[in-house]
């Protein structure tokens, strides 16, 4: 399912399925056509991570977006305080909210270590089998993956412990 | 696998899979008592925080391109008229 053209399937079938719907909503309560796409964006994010994970008891895929994007527009425009009524559903939204900011360290994760990014993202963020992670990066084996998951990871700690003992950001 | 990547699958498995609770006491006090290990359960969680953060930013940019591609295509010329009437009602 996480495969990149899978994933585009499902995101123009969601596109057309919901969007609309979010955009009603949020044009009925002042947004514009920017917020709805952020707020639609943000949803399926949400959503995506609890479908990767086996997560989704909802069958209704859309009310289940719906929902997402009505508390994520609450919290983002609304001043008043709202009652949640799905308790997962708002640690998942706060999670979200409230992400430390790591965005130097990312930035030069993403360009020091791009192709390490992708296969650590595969395993942990897409939640692909090992088999198909193999196959994905071109590696000849399911151990041999494994392995180069490992190293991976271990770049990025130690590019983690780096910035903790300097205390810099890391800058261009 | 050599050494260090074999303590990764160890820090691994205490973080990211349910652990016995007898497992979990003595894991914690190997980290009272190694204060690298500590180290790098640290970093490592951190580590994970990072390329959940890398994966939010490249689903948000696929998502993205497939609204441009829904604006600009033609066999989506419909749907985003449908969308723009949305917002162009009072």
């Amino acid at each position: 399912m996480a495969d990149k053209l899978n994933r585009e399937a499902l995101f123009i079938t969601l596109y057309q399925q919901v969007f609309p719907a979010v955009c009603r909503y949020i044009h009925k309560r002042g947004g514009v056509l920017d917020d709805a796409k952020d707020v639609f964006q943000d949803s399926v994010i949400i959503y995506y991570e609890k479908l990767v994970a086996g997560a989704l008891a909802h069958h209704n895929e859309k009310a289940y977006l719906m929902g997402i994007a009505k508390h994520l527009w609450f919290k983002k425009f609304n001043s008043k305080q709202e009652q949640v009524t799905d308790n997962m559903l708002s640690h998942l939204i706060n999670e979200e909210a409230n992400e430390p900011s790591a965005a130097p360290l990312l930035h030069y994760l993403e360009t020091a270590g791009r192709k390490c990014m992708d296969l650590l993202k595969a395993f942990y963020y897409d939640q692909l089998p090992v088999e198909n992670v193999a196959r994905l990066f071109g590696y000849s084996g399911t151990h041999s993956t494994s392995v180069q998951k490992y190293k991976c990871l271990e770049k990025v700690r130690n590019t983690v412990k780096q910035k903790s003992l300097s205390n810099e950001d890391f800058i261009e | 696998m050599r050494t260090s990547l074999n303590e990764l699958a160890a820090i691994e498995q205490q973080l990211l899979q349910a652990k016995q609770p007898d497992e979990q006491l003595l894991f914690e006090a190997k980290m009272i008592l190694n204060s690298e290990l500590r180290e790098n359960v640290t970093a490592q969680q951190q580590a994970y925080a990072l390329i959940k953060q890398y994966g939010r930013k490249c689903l948000k940019a696929e998502l993205e391109n497939v609204y441009q591609q829904l604006l600009h295509q033609p066999q989506h010329q419909t749907f985003m008229q449908r969308i723009k009437q949305i917002f162009k009602r009072t």
